[in-house]
């Protein structure tokens, strides 16, 4: 009876089963291809540099105007600003240009030229640090013309030196000078001439080195991006989508998206199907919100999981980033001598570099809270001087990966507020190793009072990883969070099976098990209590 | 007594050397010297476009008292581009030691060709 009960189950469904798979074969036909075997990838063929390529170009050799003799920065910008009226007045309202942002009330505003801090090259000192300002897009740090060619010039030439030599030879008199005057001059004018939208390169140049060196800064951000593999970054290798940075950062009025500071840099997650003209794309504008194949379990974790924090393992993967700068240990010498090796260095203490690092991970809604030269530590701890906003229950807020940066930087023990000294000049920490004097002018430069006295505490501060996208393939497997010490080990407000500890859960889970135990005990002892001398 | 005469030695020699690097810098036109450098290379580049045109040493990779020995005994090999060398005037060549010089390891503006 049971046997034939059993039998007869077994036919239905295998009916149901070749059913099912009729109707879906079926549906599968008429179904639009959303989702393909790896889930949503945009078609991008030849890649964005290929569909640039084809757009209308201004050949910016033809024009007079650019055929002068030009003998300074400035006399390039006014050239360019005579076709390109409104460029300056839209740049110079940019955080490019300011090195400002909004700050919690009007006299503290934020960013380098503001009262914010970090724990590496520490302060601009209101851009008083000449080092710093090598950055600022003009031709002469925060004064002066804007410098175009930064971001539009297409060739790599050091105009500042070129100018600086040209009119040294100038003034020369000899025929050997003269020469290399002209051959300056034709330089200039080539490099003048070849002019286009931002290249990997030119964004590059400054955000490369952040920090004063290569992927000092980032960690998601080296030169390794210039010309990346697919391997290390599948959006911007040139076998990939041969993104330039700009894909993404998209520009309105020279207005670059996707800065993340006090607030995040994008507040929407939709795809460019909603809205084809969002000021940021981010990975869902392309990918949309369900990335995966259909009913794949990973389509139901990106309401809680940004994408970056299983697709890119690891950041700093060729070159390698500072993650440790102890500035209590600057200033020592060897032989009399200033100190310049890998792990030490004498006008700027103690570092240590890694490469293939693993992220650290924590909620995040798209903005940083970061500490201000105004503001009051506890320095009995490790200070945070910036950290992700974001909670559990904020519907804006992913898991995200993180670099955090570690380091030790100096404070005044009276005021319990942080230092900011004037590293660079003649009369900077990096020319005198005298932090009495460095610290006073850095503070005035800042108008903020110093009391004489200072020391160091350790801090952390945390930068978003989102470039080095890896492929597919060597996407974070699910065990790499789901075990009990897996990478989202310690993420509060969320339920990780295999790694969170519940209590509730962990007793239901204990007491189904339990259950099913004594179900099977159950069922086995009544089959041999009903045997009826049939064995068992 | 013997020590002392030793240290002294040394240290004439030292500042010996020294100020003839920063001499043999102060010779020489450094600006000069960056342009005949990189021209050694943009020549070599035309003849046998497998040489880069980046310069095979940059200045800061030798010391200032390097630098000196390698144009004291013409060590130019190290350099390639043999024969673009060779056709080298002694004014290009102190001209490319003082520019070398100034941006060496220990001088206080080390600098790399880029």
């Amino acid at each position: 009876m049971m046997k034939e009960f059993f039998m007869q189950s077994f036919v239905l469904k295998k009916h149901v089963a070749k059913t099912c798979c009729l109707m879906a074969l079926i549906m599968g036909c008429f179904l639009p291809p959303v989702h393909g075997e790896d889930g949503m990838k945009p078609v991008d063929k030849g890649g964005f540099a290929a569909m640039r390529s084809q757009q209308i170009k201004i050949n910016h050799s033809r024009y007079e105007i650019l055929k002068q003799d030009f003998t300074s920065g400035d006399e390039v910008t006014k050239a360019c600003l005579s076709c390109h009226t409104t460029a300056d007045e839209d740049f110079r309202k940019t955080i490019h240009w300011t090195w400002l942002t909004p700050g919690p009330d009007a006299e503290t505003p934020m960013g380098k030229a503001g009262y914010s801090i970090n724990n590496f090259c520490i302060s601009t000192n209101n851009m008083n640090d000449k080092s710093c300002s090598a950055c600022h897009a003009g031709w002469n740090g925060k004064e002066g013309e804007i410098n175009c060619l930064v971001c539009h010039g297409q060739k790599e030439f050091n105009m500042t030196e070129a100018f600086d030599d040209l009119n040294y030879f100038k003034a020369e008199s000899d025929d050997e000078s003269r020469d290399m005057a002209q051959e300056i001059q034709g330089n200039i004018k080539k490099t003048v001439e070849d002019i286009g939208i931002p290249q990997r390169k030119n964004c590059g140049s400054c955000h490369f080195y952040g920090g004063g060196g290569n992927g000092v800064k980032h960690g998601d951000l080296d030169n390794s991006l210039a010309t990346p593999s697919k391997d290390l970054d599948v959006h911007m290798a040139g076998d990939g989508g041969n993104f330039t940075c700009t894909r993404c950062h998209t520009t309105r009025m020279h207005e670059v998206a996707g800065r993340t500071y006090t607030s995040p840099a994008s507040t929407t997650r939709k795809s460019l199907i909603d809205d084809d003209l969002m000021p940021k794309i981010t990975c869902e504008s392309c990918h949309s919100s369900s990335p995966h194949k259909i009913l794949a379990k990973m389509n139901d974790h990106t309401d809680k999981v940004a994408c970056q924090t299983c697709h890119i393992p690891a950041f700093a993967r060729e070159k390698p980033t500072k993650v440790w700068w102890d500035w209590s240990k600057a200033g020592e010498l060897k032989d009399g001598k200033k100190v310049k090796t890998e792990d030490y260095m004498t006008i700027k203490g103690e570092m240590r570099w890694e490469t293939n690092v693993k992220p650290e991970y924590d909620w995040y809604n798209g903005a940083l809270r970061t500490l201000t030269l105004k503001d009051t530590i506890d320095p009995s701890g490790i200070v945070q001087v910036s950290k992700p906003v974001g909670d559990s229950h904020d519907p804006h807020s992913r898991i995200f990966p993180f670099k955090v940066f570690r380091g030790k930087q100096p404070y005044d023990p009276k005021s319990n507020r942080f230092l900011a000294p004037l590293l660079s000049g003649n009369q900077g920490y990096w020319e005198t190793l005298d932090w009495e004097s460095a610290l006073t002018l850095g503070m005035k430069d800042m108008n903020l009072p110093f009391s004489g006295t200072w020391d160091f505490v350790e801090t952390t501060s945390v930068f978003p990883i989102t470039h080095m996208v890896a492929p597919a393939a060597n996407a974070l497997s699910c065990k790499e969070c789901h075990s009990p010490m897996g990478r989202l080990a310690g993420i509060g407000g969320v339920y990780i099976p295999g790694s969170s500890d519940n209590a509730w859960i962990s007793r239901i889970g204990v007491f189904l098990a339990m259950c099913a135990l004594l179900g099977s005990l159950g069922h086995g002892v009544l089959r041999f209590l009903v045997r009826k001398g049939k064995g068992i | 007594m013997k020590k002392i005469f030793i240290v002294m030695i040394v240290a004439v020699f030292g500042l010996v050397s020294i100020s003839a690097s920063v001499h043999a810098a102060d010779k020489g036109d450094k600006r000069k010297g960056k342009y005949a450098y990189r021209n050694v290379y943009k020549k070599c580049h035309e003849t046998d476009p497998s040489v880069s045109l980046t310069p095979a040493l940059s200045p800061d990779t030798k010391t200032m008292a390097q630098w000196q020995r390698v144009f004291d005994n013409k060590e130019f090999d190290q350099f390639g581009c043999k024969a673009v060398w060779d056709a080298l005037s002694a004014d290009d060549l102190e001209n490319i030691c003082s520019y070398l010089i100034s941006g060496a390891a220990d001088s206080p503006t080390p600098a790399k060709c880029k």
